[in-house]
């Protein structure tokens, strides 16, 4: 199974290792932080839908 | 966030970095140091228990150090893994060598005091990087007066303040007496378009700005808001038409100008000294709260990482793409996406990376046979 | 609550609870048998999410749980901070197997978000994920009704005692599976379709590209250089159309247009008619919309002539062939767009003019450049950076306001700049109009052929304009560049890549998995095949076949979304939809009608 490092777990990190997951590629997800989901987490709401972020 | 923690085929390495990459497209070994947490990822179930009996207060970093956690804790309610961590640097049994309350508590046995780091060497065929943003500190511009007065905040504590699970629990309380804020000023391009600090345009902030003002009025009706702008740069899908529901339906107030300088009146209230550009005239205003729109700029250590991996960043310290292929660093087999590239909102931001996704898929994924016809 | 309803409709239909054979209004048709408490013991679990303080700080939830506890068939519920972190999951798994559960309930937010979390929970614990059943307490129950605690609770226990009455008649479903055909078609031939058509060549899989023009490369054939890079769009396009001519998996097919499509995510059948060549049938697993915009023709904006008053594209046209003659020229910008009638912004036209500007200071010896705007849309960090360029090699920015638009007379300009507060007249031999990409005029037929929708604009609509914004509602479709809203190249070609990237999973999968909430016909012996069903499907997901037993309609479920149209379409009432079956939502009404016992 190919095998890919994504370092950076947030919106872009997390989208682009769901895409390649699907496409039957082994991921590690790198982040330094304790947990996944970067700046967009701390967000309340996101425009222009005013959708909740998490 | 969710769909990731579940995926079969991702494995989340966090509190985790990578400190060496080598090898080339299709063989690299990226060295990652999985920090110790001091807690069993298996048996932590985040219940809280640790944290309950923790004695030590630190700023919370999630929270923008708007409340403070424990040295035990758990990076965000909603975090993936679910697993508390102990924060080494504050935690009082390593500083002095006595405690471990938290240990005591544990009914999961958990927490685990001799954890020592670990040092993972991956073999991978290619590299996706996607470190995002920080914000600009705002402090040494001291016009705005950001630390200075109590009543001035960036755009992200906001965020953490007007959030339902932040230090507020979602009300507008202004840090300096705790009452809630109804005149709100946003000072849209702090430290961006300013050749002293970040001269490029971080793309996002009057975007925020009006969000921010919306959410305001959506929690307190008697709210009203005011956003200091230069050019207003809405334009992506529907922002024309969400700033003008800002104005028609929210009631914000679109001051086209840059603030001067921003004051605190003997009651506290922050008051903005602005060019009236239409009208030509400095004025001042009076507010309960002022939201400094920062600049977003490279995430912090994103220079050393771009020397571990061998890849060009451009001035501003962004990641250098190529020209026509803009998931593309210049180092074959890794690929970059997201606003470590540059200035971009969420929809850019997905398309980015499944584009990197994509990338990396035309280069290291045996071909599909397909029988023609 | 009133008893009236509840007797009203006694005549017409026993209780479920009696366990008794469902008859139908009017007693028209014979219905298959359902039980309607399904055999063996019903165990229900039920949580109670707090959502942080989203739920918890407008009801008591606590009073809910216990509520919820007494309610027929629920042997167990607790209450979660956040019933959707790993821990609440972990929670609701643990109890799925220590109180033998074979329903939940959870009662939470959306399922627009947390649905398939939940169910893979219960997956994850042994039970059918169609045995889950989400309450949303919070968006239709805290957050509306903030500030009457009371009424926000007893609401929350409304809702969850029809969510346990729902559950109660829920059946263990499969997910449908069909398999995908491995080629794509993609429409249209300009540098979004170009790129994405080369991206799945190189995974290997055959395409079949379709471009209504004679030649590929689209509005980039227009353009003179590309910003930031300076390179040539015209080498630029036509080194990726040399790619795509070359690769043995691709096929062109130009002065082509899609007439028709059938078929679904896996095995679409679309009919391409050629100028030059008979129409044929193209047989794909995936459809990438990929059609792009165009230049709106500045008509009736600012003298708009086309000789001394021009658009963009055409100074391109005349700095492409080396034919700019003027000297002093003023470039307007929006126009035509950020007006009552066309309100969004184009993104692009101010980089475009920038570039031009700054070309044209270049290239042409004393040449003057005014630059006419209201806001500069120079996001980033290349697009600033060309702008100060712009500014220190002398372009000159005038701003000007929408109440107060700048006038274009004979030979000169007269604009009142609200910035700097005056009043200016520019001598001008060339004014250069801005004016925004607008959609391709066969948008709209080819949202129609494809089933997928537009937006007001008439731009292609996304599934969700954050979190999916190239794919479609529609499982099989996805959209790329302009054809989805003004974008530069650069982002064109990454949304390409992206659409690609998204595509070539079922692709590269070979099958499809989908949700078994689909319609069924549940009274074939009703059914007489009159079509009303198979013409409101907004999916084709109905089809009128002839059986033994004459016309009758059948279900294309992998195409199905559940919605229910066909269902109520039908006065035979011989469509029901799984999952959502009459039963189950009538035992939800009456749950609801009951009141607290």
């Amino acid at each position: 199974m190919p095998e890919v490092v994504v370092i950076g777990g947030g919106i872009a990190g997390i989208q682009a290792s769901l895409d390649l997951a699907d496409m039957g590629v082994k991921v590690y997800l790198v982040e330094r932080k304790p947990s996944i989901g970067g700046v967009m987490a701390q967000l309340d709401k996101t425009f222009p839908t005013n959708d909740c972020s998490i | 966030m969710l769909d990731a923690g579940r995926h079969p085929n991702i494995e989340i390495l966090a509190y985790s970095e990578v400190e060496s990459v080598k090898g080339r497209a299709g063989a690299f070994t990226a060295k990652v140091r999985r920090k110790a947490r001091f807690i069993n990822e298996e048996l932590c179930n985040a219940c809280g228990d640790c944290m309950a009996k923790c004695p030590r207060k630190v700023p919370d970093d999630f929270d923008m150090h708007l409340r403070d956690r424990r040295a035990v804790y758990l990076y965000f309610a909603q975090g993936i893994p679910a697993v508390a961590t102990i924060d080494k640097d504050h935690c009082t049994y390593f500083e002095k060598g006595k405690c471990r309350l938290c240990e005591r508590v544990c009914q999961k046995e958990a927490v685990d005091f001799e954890q020592k780091d670990k040092i993972l060497n991956l073999s991978v065929d290619a590299i996706v990087v996607a470190t995002g943003l920080d914000v600009f500190d705002p402090t040494p511009m001291t016009q705005y007066g950001y630390g200075r007065i109590k009543n001035v905040i960036t755009g992200l504590e906001y965020e953490r303040l007007i959030n339902a699970t932040g230090p507020t629990g979602g009300h507008l309380y202004r840090p300096s007496d705790g009452t809630l804020a109804k005149k709100v000023a946003y000072i849209q391009c702090v430290g961006s378009r300013d050749l002293n600090y970040c001269k490029h345009c971080s793309s996002v902030c009057c975007m925020y700005a009006i969000k921010d003002a919306m959410l305001a009025r959506e929690h307190d009706v008697e709210a009203n808001s005011h956003i200091f702008h230069t050019d207003f740069r809405n334009v992506g899908k529907w922002f024309q038409e969400y700033e003008q529901k800002g104005k028609d339906l929210y009631g914000i107030n679109y001051v086209r100008g840059r603030v001067g300088e921003v004051q605190e009146d003997k009651d506290g209230n922050p008051v903005v000294w602005y060019e009236d550009t239409q009208k030509r005239e400095v004025k001042s205003l009076t507010f309960d709260l002022v939201v400094l729109s920062v600049a977003a700029m490279p995430a912090k250590g994103s220079e050393e990482l771009a020397k571990i991996l061998g890849i060009e960043l451009d001035d501003s310290g962004f990641v250098r793409v190529r020209a026509g292929e803009p998931a593309d660093t210049s180092r074959p087999g890794i690929f970059s996406c997201g606003f470590c590239n540059g200035p971009v909102d969420i929809p850019e931001s997905v398309s980015q990376a499944s584009a990197a996704a994509m990338r990396v898929a035309e280069t290291i994924l045996p071909q599909v046979k397909v029988a023609s016809g | 609550m009133s008893p009236e309803p509840e007797k009203e409709m006694k005549g017409k239909r026993d209780k479920p609870e009696k366990g008794s054979p469902v008859d139908r209004a009017g007693g028209e048709s014979r219905r298959q048998e359902v039980d309607a408490a399904p055999a063996g013991e019903i165990r229900i679990g039920a949580f109670i999410c707090n959502c942080g303080t989203n739920i918890a700080g407008f009801l008591d939830a606590k009073d809910v749980s216990d509520y919820a506890r007494m309610l027929p068939n629920v042997v167990f519920s607790r209450e979660n901070l956040f019933s959707c972190s790993e821990a609440g999951v972990t929670d609701i798994k643990n109890a799925i197997k220590e109180h033998k559960l074979n329903r939940v309930v959870v009662a939470a937010c959306t399922p627009r978000t947390h649905e398939p979390l939940f169910r893979a929970a219960c997956e994850e614990a042994g039970l059918n994920k169609f045995l889950f059943e989400f309450v949303n307490i919070r968006e239709h129950c805290s957050w509306v009704h903030k500030g009457e605690r009371d009424i926000a609770t007893q609401k929350a226990k409304d809702l969850v005692r029809m969510g346990v009455a729902r559950a109660t008649r829920l059946e263990p479903k499969e997910e449908i599976t069909t398999d995908v055909k491995r080629t794509a078609l993609v429409i249209g031939g300009g540098i979004s379709g170009l790129t994405c058509a080369l991206s799945l060549a190189r995974r290997g899989f055959m395409v079949t590209l379709v471009e209504r023009e004679k030649e590929l490369g689209g509005l980039l054939r227009y353009v003179n250089v590309l910003y930031p890079s300076g390179v040539s769009a015209g080498t630029f396009v036509a080194s990726r159309i040399k790619e795509v001519k070359k690769s043995s998996r691709i096929e062109v097919l130009t002065s082509s247009t899609v007439q028709n499509v059938k078929g679904y995510i896996g095995d679409y059948v679309v009919s391409v008619s050629s100028k030059d060549r008979k129409s044929r049938d193209v047989n794909c697993g995936v459809i990438v919309v990929a059609t792009g915009a165009n230049q709106l023709v500045p008509e009736g904006h600012f003298g708009y002539d086309g000789k001394k008053v021009v658009s963009q594209l055409q100074l391109e046209g005349m700095l492409r062939q080396g034919k700019l003659k003027s000297k002093r020229i003023v470039m307007i910008l929006c126009a035509g767009a950020r007006i009552r009638e066309r309100v969004y912004c184009s993104k692009i036209c101010c980089m475009t003019s920038i570039k031009n500007a700054t070309l044209i200071k270049k290239t042409v010896p004393g040449a003057s450049v005014h630059l006419l705007y209201r806001d500069l849309q120079c996001y980033g960090v290349a697009n600033e950076e060309a702008y100060l360029g712009a500014k220190a090699m002398g372009v000159r920015f005038v701003n000007y306001s929408l109440e107060n638009p700048p006038v274009v007379e004979n030979g000169r300009v007269r604009v009142s700049s609200p910035l700097s507060g005056r009043e200016m007249s520019i001598e001008t031999d060339l004014v250069v109009l801005a004016s925004p990409l607008v959609p391709r005029e066969g948008a709209e037929v080819v949202s129609r052929m494809l089933k997928v929708p537009l937006d007001e604009n008439k731009f292609f609509l996304e599934a969700h304009v954050k979190l999916r914004p190239m794919d479609f509602a529609t499982d099989g479709i996805y959209v790329c560049g302009t054809a989805h809203w003004p974008a530069s190249v650069s982002e064109s070609i990454s949304q390409a890549l992206g659409a690609a990237s998204h595509a070539s999973i079922p692709l590269t999968r070979g099958y499809v998995k989908v949700e078994p909430i689909v319609s069924e016909l549940v009274d074939e012996e009703a059914c007489r095949g009159c079509g009303m069903c198979a013409a409101v499907c907004p999916y084709g997901a109905v089809e009128i076949v002839e059986t033994d037993k004459g016309p009758k309609a059948r279900m294309i479920e992998v195409a199905c979304k559940g919605c229910g149209v066909c269902a109520a379409s039908c006065y035979k009432r011989a469509i029901g939809i799984s999952h959502y079956t009459d039963e189950q939502l009538d035992a939800q009404v009456r749950a609801y009608l009951k009141g607290d016992e």
